[in-house]
């Protein structure tokens, strides 16, 4: 009673207080923020409203979904001066209790465009001051909040002075797709095609509708691929009738998204599938991975016969013919190896997702990317070559079965692991689609396709290790077995080879010759080591200690210089070359005519234009017979320097053509291009 | 972790799924349901009569716009004065914000001013998943048929400032004019706003 008793007065006090919307404290604290603290007559800035919810808290999105509120702000300007619309960050989903809403539980940020009047003169102070009005809820209460925002600007030369965070907030906006969405509504269901290159990658993506009344917010999105189209299905607002035109944004990653339009239209059927936020119904989720999963068991095992895993396993299957007379020695082995090829695996693929979740592009084999890495492992594979080759012998693989019933666990772990990890490289082309698949898996599901990859790899010796039978049909040991060894050391060099190529692809020639010198060196040591040993001399490795040391020292030194352009679609038949404003502006200044076009990799349109115009012999010709430099705008990662150039040119996304004839103002090419227009371009 | 929400998703998809919306023009669900006062009220009983049901909480702020303002109890009152019935409906689960005892709610009543026949709790949610109620306020209409003839936002102006109450369109009175005059509702579906509804789980 008692309880009830002052539950009714908290009531009774919150209703009171509740008229009373002035706020000393917010659960969302507002910042307005500038660009540039001295903004330019006559041009457009951008001002920013930053906002940081307290822990457990969200804000919501232009569209809040089931419930909620946009964010508005009243503004009280200096004359002339304009504020745009807010402009809204690529939200996320969160579901509580069957109702679905859009917000930010993170630090978030809208952006607003700021114009200025032309005619004021330097020094003119601009005090902009508002009332911010926004939603702060949690899973269980809701409080709106206001707050006065002031912000003293003083007119100037425009210079930005908070690039950094303003590249940062246009990073998380929305990038506008080229083209235009499909989408239908019929029999409860509701389908809408996206134009996206297959070759784009995409994670975890959902549809946000902006407009209101198009789609059931709490219903789950099953998303899907078909060639260029990326199919989202759900179901259709319920009571309402279906808008003739929707907004919305696509979120394709993490934090990354595209602001498109689509209008009715006929949506093709739905292709592969691609794991989304919401897949509540069960199905594709569990099918996608158990499909990757049977995928990596299989790309383990055939992994087993590449030149690079063969002859490791090939030792090993030896070494336990050669000691293989206890059952349990035999087990205990293959467990070991298991174990260490499984654990570099999944090793290999948390860090593979740590870094994409850190907003690295890795894809699988990443760490070959690293030229240290590769060097590293040709060393490695050198010596392992060397070892195969008789020209010295390691303890665990020399010793007879006494040595190896105790050493045994050990060797065998660490053989598997090393196993798996000079086995990455020979992943790619079986992998591809598994992998493909892991990395929009969610993390545990992710990790599940990493070990199976692992158990695929070690399953044969796990067969060996646990099937007697199999074991007895191993060719009996002899002399045999040291010209098979020699044999294996072929293979093995042919990987040493082929790491050397990788390693002068990262790292120049310079690169390749440390690299290959090193490996030189190694092998001399090893060569000694090997006299050593065979004069039966104790302490037989330290000449080996020198070798190790320089190699070291060279994996610090060793150059880090890709020899491939950084932006894929530089180059090409065009000779196209990375845009920057500097490079734009040097080609004008030598007099040279300029085409520049920008691209996105989630723009088909672009892709298109590439494929079908740009990139073609005639247009090539053309433009070499007169000179014209071509630079390439790559937007996919949402290039900060090529944003602010798309805006300074009234764009706000891709594609974009624009050529600069020597002495004249540039040119908009229409989004459709031909061959004839371009080489006509040259004329 | 993300297993987890994977799962955890799979769940929510239950409750979701039963917000499927009855549509206008089609026979309301019908229920029944214990008022403050302590006698059931089943919808089916009004046949005959044009009855609006509104989704409350008293502790979302946009319900206190509302009433705090005196606009919900102005909007009740006219509308009974219009011959409709008038049920305000708490479909706020136990341990949730706003969830009210009979007696809490009769308080409210009394507090507020309040001029609906009734205030209908609906701890288990039942009502509200039967009519997709997603906010608080959000209003239905249903015609002396029984059929849904408005569901969606009081008015038009979806903020929590009482200033703004001014310059609104009170879709309720508007949709219940046009009822009166024999018309059909021009905007029968209309955005809701306020907070979740907080059903339990």
């Amino acid at each position: 009673m008692l309880i009830r008793l002052l539950r009714l007065l908290a009531l009774a006090a919150a209703l009171l207080a509740a008229p009373a919307l002035a706020q000393t404290t917010h659960h969302i604290r507002p910042t307005l923020l500038a660009e540039s603290a001295r903004p330019a007559p006559g041009r457009t800035t951008m001002i920013a409203l930053a906002m940081k919810p307290e822990p457990g808290w969200h804000g919501y999105w232009q569209n809040p979904g089931d419930s909620g509120v946009e964010t508005a702000i009243d503004w009280r300007l200096p004359a002339g001066v304009g504020a745009g619309p807010l402009q809204y960050p690529v939200p996320h989903p969160l579901l509580i209790s069957g109702l679905m809403n859009y917000v930010y539980e993170a630090d978030y940020a809208h952006l607003i465009a700021l114009t200025v009047p032309a005619g004021l003169a330097p020094g003119t102070k601009l005090p902009l001051r508002g009332t911010a009005r926004w939603l702060a809820c949690t899973a269980e209460i809701c409080v709106p909040e206001q707050a006065e925002i002031a912000l003293d600007l003083t007119v100037g030369d425009g210079a930005p002075t908070a690039t950094a965070a303003f590249d940062g907030y246009r990073r998380a906006l929305p990038r506008p797709l080229g083209g235009e969405g499909r989408f239908a509504a019929s029999n409860g269901a509701f389908r809408l095609a996206v134009p996206l290159p297959a070759a784009m990658a995409v994670a975890d993506p959902y549809f946000f509708p902006l407009t209101d009344g198009a789609i059931d917010y709490a219903a789950p999105q099953a998303v899907t691929r078909n060639g260029d189209t990326l199919i989202v299905e759900t179901k259709p607002a319920p009571g309402a009738a279906v808008p003739q035109r929707i907004e919305g944004v696509l979120k394709i990653g993490r934090d990354s998204g595209l602001s498109l339009v689509a209008l009715p239209g006929a949506v093709p059927p739905a292709g592969e599938p691609v794991a989304a936020a919401g897949e509540a119904t069960g199905g594709g989720g569990g099918v996608t991975l158990l499909a990757a999963l049977g995928g990596a068991l299989l790309g383990g095992l055939l992994l087993n016969i590449m030149p690079c895993v063969f002859p490791i396993l090939s030792l090993k299957a030896l070494s336990l013919a050669r000691s293989g007379e206890s059952e349990r020695t035999a087990r205990i082995d293959a467990v070991a190896y298991a174990a260490g090829v499984i654990l570099v695996c999944v090793a290999l693929g948390g860090l593979l997702l740590a870094l994409r979740a850190g907003g690295e592009t890795a894809g699988w084999a990443f760490q070959l990317q690293d030229p240290r890495v590769i060097l590293f492992l040709l060393l490695l594979v050198a010596a392992i070559a060397l070892n195969l080759a008789g020209l010295f012998e390691l303890p665990m693989v020399a010793a007879g079965g006494a040595l190896a019933a105790k050493a045994g666990p050990a060797g065998a772990f660490w053989t598997g692991a090393l196993a798996a990890f000079v086995a990455t490289p020979c992943t790619g082309p079986f992998m591809g689609a598994a992998l493909g698949a892991a990395l929009v898996l969610p993390p545990a599901a992710a990790m599940l396709v990493f070990a199976g990859l692992g158990l695929g790899l070690a399953l044969p010796f796990l067969l060996l290790g646990f099937v007697p039978a199999l074991r007895r049909r191993l060719p009996r040991p002899g002399p045999w077995m040291d010209r098979f060894r020699r044999i294996l050391s072929l293979p093995m060099f042919a990987t040493a080879l082929g790491l050397a190529w990788i390693l002068g692809r990262l790292a120049g020639v310079d690169g390749m010759t440390l690299g290959l010198a090193a490996a030189l060196l190694v092998a001399v040591a090893l060569w000694w080591v090997g006299r050593r040993q065979a004069k039966g001399r104790t302490g037989s490795w330290w000449p080996l200690a020198p070798a190790a040391a320089i190699a070291i020292a060279l994996l610090a030194v060793l150059p880090r210089q890709p020899a491939v352009a950084a932006s894929a679609a530089a180059g090409g038949p065009l000779a196209a070359e990375p845009f920057s404003e500097q490079r734009l502006a040097a080609l004008r200044q030598a007099g040279r005519p300029v085409f520049v076009y920008f691209t996105a990799d989630w723009c088909l349109t672009c892709k298109v234009n590439e494929k079908a115009a740009i990139e073609r012999a005639e247009v090539a010709r053309a433009f070499a017979a007169r000179n014209v430099a071509v630079l390439v705008g790559d937007w996919t990662r949402g290039d900060a320097a090529i944003g602010r150039f798309l805006a300074g040119q009234g764009r706000s996304g891709v594609p974009l053509y624009l050529f600069y004839a020597p002495g004249k103002p540039p040119v908009t090419l229409p989004q459709v291009l031909t061959p004839g227009t371009l080489a006509a371009l040259a004329t | 972790m993300r297993l987890m929400s994977f799962v955890a998703a799979s769940l929510m998809a239950a409750p979701a799924a039963a917000l499927a919306a009855p549509q206008i023009g089609q026979p309301a669900p019908d229920f029944t349901l214990p008022s403050a006062a302590g006698k059931p009220v089943r919808l089916a009983d009004y046949r005959g009569r044009t009855v609006v049901l509104e989704w409350s909480n008293p502790g979302c702020p946009f319900v206190q716009k509302h009433y705090g303002s005196g606009n919900m109890q102005r909007t009740q009152a006219a509308a009974r004065a219009g011959g409709a019935v008038w049920l305000t409906i708490n479909s706020g689960a136990p341990g949730k914000q706003g969830h009210m005892t009979p007696a809490e709610a009769r308080a409210f009543e009394a507090k507020e001013g309040a001029k609906a026949n009734a205030y209908l709790l609906d701890p288990q949610g039942s009502a509200g998943r039967a009519y997709a109620a997603r906010t608080t306020p959000h209003l239905y209409i249903v015609d002396p048929q029984g059929r849904l003839a408005y569901m969606g936002g009081i008015d038009d102006k979806p903020t929590a400032n009482p200033a703004d109450i001014r310059d609104a369109r009170n879709r309720v009175l508007a949709a219940l004019a046009e009822m009166k005059a024999g018309k059909p509702v021009s905007q029968p579906v209309t955005r809701p706003y306020g907070c979740s509804v907080k059903y339990g789980a």
